[in-house]
């Protein structure tokens, strides 16, 4: 009896056990991961660590566009029991407007849409409030909002992101990568009050690097205020500047018109066409501009100096059976090299250009970075246009020599003058300083044209501000020189040159030493008012001045520098004005109306009397070069003793000439 | 001294009279709330006077040691159990604590951030350059501004400043 019981009760013990077990084996082995997921989601919370996008600061180390973290309210209306009492409570506490807020919330419930923005980007306190009401059908969503709070201020440069932060145009475009950083996420343990306890990194967040442009906020700002002044005084389309370190290739400033803020969406069509980035990505004929490159080719590869006499055809010259018209008909017959830049003659450009030859001037202008893209770190960027020499026709060469039937970005020109005003290196465009703590390697420049070249160019583009086409490019206080342009726009309709312009001036100052190298581009200008050296050399002249301000380079010549030239000149311009001829009035490829129409001093012939030969004064006091002149004119400049001079001495000094002496101490 | 009778006051119960002798009376005959007799009610108890101050409680060493042995266990798994337990109490403290600090720096970023941008926003060129306008400022030539250093004549000047 008793065994029996004893059996009994070890088969009950036994089965009792096996369902202990069996159990735990479901719930430890079978379910273990369900039970854990369970478990985790009571115990845990799963949070994502945001990686904040880097921000994006100029030179000096001030803010072009951050991110700061925003909160956005949403409702469900599906789930609003009362929908009038809802958007009573909601415009209180956002400060909306019931009405419109009660009228919006009634149509997504009519339209049984389940999700419905109240506002986005509440502040603290009112997410604080919302929060606090508890109710299952309001959401608050945090998130980053980029933000860019010099508005359009270096728009272009910056480009903007998309509504999840990604992106959409220049830098921020470019250099998505080391912007975007990554996010990482927690898991943490929380007790029945939600509370944190313990928290737990899967991933770690890595944020953005903080980019360093070499964009200085306030000459950026200057060249903004003056493209766009520029721009609607002279009812241009559109315009560009590029204020260009030479030696390092720093862009110091880039800015492009018309303008737009990142902080707000295209809305339109014009919205849209606002973002293009005109000084990169828009090519245009550069015109007289690229005769700089010509003449640095000539004096690099033929016996052509800057006193070599060039034959101008009186501004007529006939070329493979086409007609080319200077713009100073009658004007010059034979200039010096110096005085073809300086007035700008096609004809002597196109002179030049054919003793240069197609090999050459082919090779140069690839060599000067034409052609080809910069490397700048924005997206669109345009290589501009530069057929392959075999695709060269006939007249080619004369076109490419005095800037047609070739295309160039702004920054390309900027690019090229810093050839010039370095001592003949090709450096590549610097937009980033630094990506975080390190900083952007400098590639090294190559060297293009001698350094001898390149000094013998800025003295004869020194010729254009003071004699020749650029004066309103004139600097107070420093030396400057520059070359003006302005090409006619080709009408890709009528297959014609129109007689509107891009206007161009590319300068560098102070001469002898240039720090800054200014390119600007009026597009669409028009009249003789629309000549580079009108609209564009203003611009260079207020932006240099205040590059030069800010990078606190010293002096170089006297504030109040009398102008022996200027009434000359005014008188002249207009006989100039008034001698310009578009020949048969039939629209002509070659043709080049240039900025000389406008603000050209007129020379004479090489035809002329000859007034003598000019001496050397160098290393003489103001009173010794008067005396050793013997009559001839001088225009002195600065004071010490004489360092520079032009013409060079042994020159041979034409009537109506002057000899400009720089002192200095 | 006393009776259970006195004690529960049953008068009828006369203390004195013996047990023998007591006449039982018919149980209809006695008043019906009157409580019934106790067994031994008649038994009377005397204190007793023991004098115990020659007993000598027996030296037991043994005992003494198992008492120190289970107190000194007790006060080892007390403070091994502390041990293990603080620790863990004190982690989990630390973590509200650090959740807390954790927040409230992630707070005060946001908030450094926000403030920088209104920096930003207040020194933006083109506030300043209206605020300027406004009062008829302008924008100093170049050399006019002159950066004081610590040597030469700057010496004297930031001196006399």
């Amino acid at each position: 009896m008793v065994e029996r019981r004893l059996a009994w009760l070890a088969g009950f013990v036994l089965i009792w056990g096996g369902l202990i077990l069996t159990k735990l084996v479901a719930l430890q082995i079978v379910h273990h991961q369900d039970y854990v997921r369970k478990a985790r989601a009571r115990q845990e919370q799963v949070v994502e660590l945001p990686a904040q996008r880097g921000a994006i600061l100029d030179r000096t180390g001030h803010p072009l566009a951050m991110s700061v973290p925003t909160a956005s309210v949403f409702v469900d209306p599906l789930k609003v029991p009362e929908l009038e009492v809802a958007s009573d409570l909601l415009a209180r506490e956002l400060h909306l407007d019931r009405a419109e807020l009660s009228q919006r919330m009634q149509a997504a419930h009519d339209n049984h849409r389940g999700f419905l923005w109240v506002k986005r980007g509440i502040t603290p306190q009112e997410a604080e409030d919302i929060a606090s009401l508890k109710l299952d059908w309001i959401h608050i969503d945090t998130g980053s909002e980029r933000h860019y709070p010099n508005a359009s201020l270096a728009a272009h440069v910056l480009g903007g992101v998309d509504f999840e932060e990604n992106g959409n145009g220049g830098i921020e475009k470019a250099l998505e990568a080391e912007l975007h950083g990554a996010s990482g996420e927690a898991r943490i343990l929380t007790d029945v009050k939600r509370r944190g306890i313990d928290e737990l990194v899967s991933t770690e967040a890595h944020a953005g690097a903080t980019i360093t442009l070499s964009i200085d906020e306030n000459l950026q700002f200057v060249a903004e205020r003056e493209i766009a002044a520029a721009v609607k005084l002279h009812d241009a389309v559109s315009g560009s500047v590029v204020v260009m370190n030479p030696y390092d290739g720093q862009i110091l400033a880039l800015a492009s018109y018309p303008p737009y803020d990142p902080n707000l969406p295209p809305e339109n069509k014009k919205d849209a066409e606002a973002r293009a980035n005109h000084a990169v990505g828009v090519p245009f004929e550069p015109g007289s501009v690229f005769k700089v490159i010509t003449l640095s080719a000539a004096l690099e590869t033929t016996k052509l100096r800057p006193d070599t006499p060039i034959n101008c055809h009186g501004g007529v010259l006939t070329l493979f059976g086409r007609t080319i018209h200077d713009s100073h008909v009658g004007v010059f017959g034979f200039l010096p090299m110096s005085g073809v830049l300086a007035h700008s003659s096609n004809i002597g450009a196109i002179e030049i250009g054919l003793t240069v030859g197609k090999d050459a001037m082919y090779d140069y202008v690839k060599r000067f970075g034409f052609g080809q893209k910069t490397g700048i770190p924005l997206a669109g960027e345009s290589k501009g246009t530069l057929r392959k020499l075999p695709k060269w026709g006939s007249t080619s060469l004369a076109s490419i020599a005095m800037g047609q039937e070739v295309s160039v970005t702004t920054l390309q020109l900027a690019r090229a003058g810093s050839v010039i005003a370095n001592g003949g290196m090709l450096v590549k465009p610097r937009l980033v300083l630094k990506k975080g703590d390190q900083t952007s390697p400098i590639e090294p420049p190559v060297r293009v044209i001698r350094p001898e070249t390149a000094i013998t160019m800025r003295q004869m583009m020194e010729g254009v501000v003071l004699n020749g086409t650029g004066k309103e490019a004139k600097l107070k206080g420093y030396t400057s020189g520059g070359k003006t342009g302005s090409a006619q726009i080709f009408d890709y309709k009528t297959k014609h040159y129109t007689h509107t312009y891009n206007g161009s001036f590319m300068g560098m100052a102070p001469i002898t030493n240039p720090a800054v190298v200014v390119v600007v581009t009026l597009n669409g200008t028009s009249g003789v008012g629309g000549f580079g050296g009108v609209v564009a050399a203003p611009v260079f002249r207020v932006v240099a001045s205040e590059a030069l301000r800010i990078l606190d380079v010293p002096k170089d010549l006297p504030d109040d520098v009398p102008d022996t030239n200027t009434q000359i000149a005014k008188v002249q311009t207009m006989d100039d004005v008034a001698d310009a001829s578009l020949g048969d009035g039939e629209p002509n490829i070659l043709e080049d109306r240039d900025e000389d129409d406008a603000a050209a001093v007129p020379v004479k012939p090489a035809s002329t009397p000859v007034a003598g030969i000019v001496p050397n004064f160098k290393g003489m006091t103001l009173r010794a070069v008067l005396a050793a002149a013997k009559g001839l004119p001088v225009q002195p400049d600065g004071s010490g003793v004489a360092r520079l001079q032009s013409p060079p001495p042994g020159s041979v000094l034409h009537q109506g000439e002057r000899i400009r002496v720089q002192f200095a101490r | 001294m006393a009776t259970q009778s006195t004690f529960f006051r049953t008068p009828e119960t006369p203390a004195a009279e013996p047990f023998a002798l007591r006449r039982e009376a018919p149980r209809t005959e006695r008043d019906r709330c009157k409580l019934r007799v106790f067994p031994h009610e008649d038994v009377v108890f005397y204190c007793k006077k023991i004098d115990n101050s020659r007993l000598v409680r027996e030296a037991d060493p043994r005992a003494g040691g198992a008492c120190w042995t289970v107190i000194g266990a007790a006060t080892l798994v007390l403070a091994f159990l502390t041990c293990i337990l603080t620790p863990n109490v004190m982690n989990r403290v630390a973590g509200y604590k650090l959740e807390s600090l954790r927040a409230e720096a992630q707070t005060l970023a946001d908030e450094r951030r926000t403030l920088e941008l209104q920096e930003a926003n207040r020194l933006s060129p083109e506030r300043l350059d209206k605020l300027a306008r406004r009062q008829n400022l302008v924008t100093p030539t170049a050399n006019q501004v002159i950066h004081l250093e610590n040597t030469g004549e700057s010496k004297v000047a930031m001196v006399n400043k």
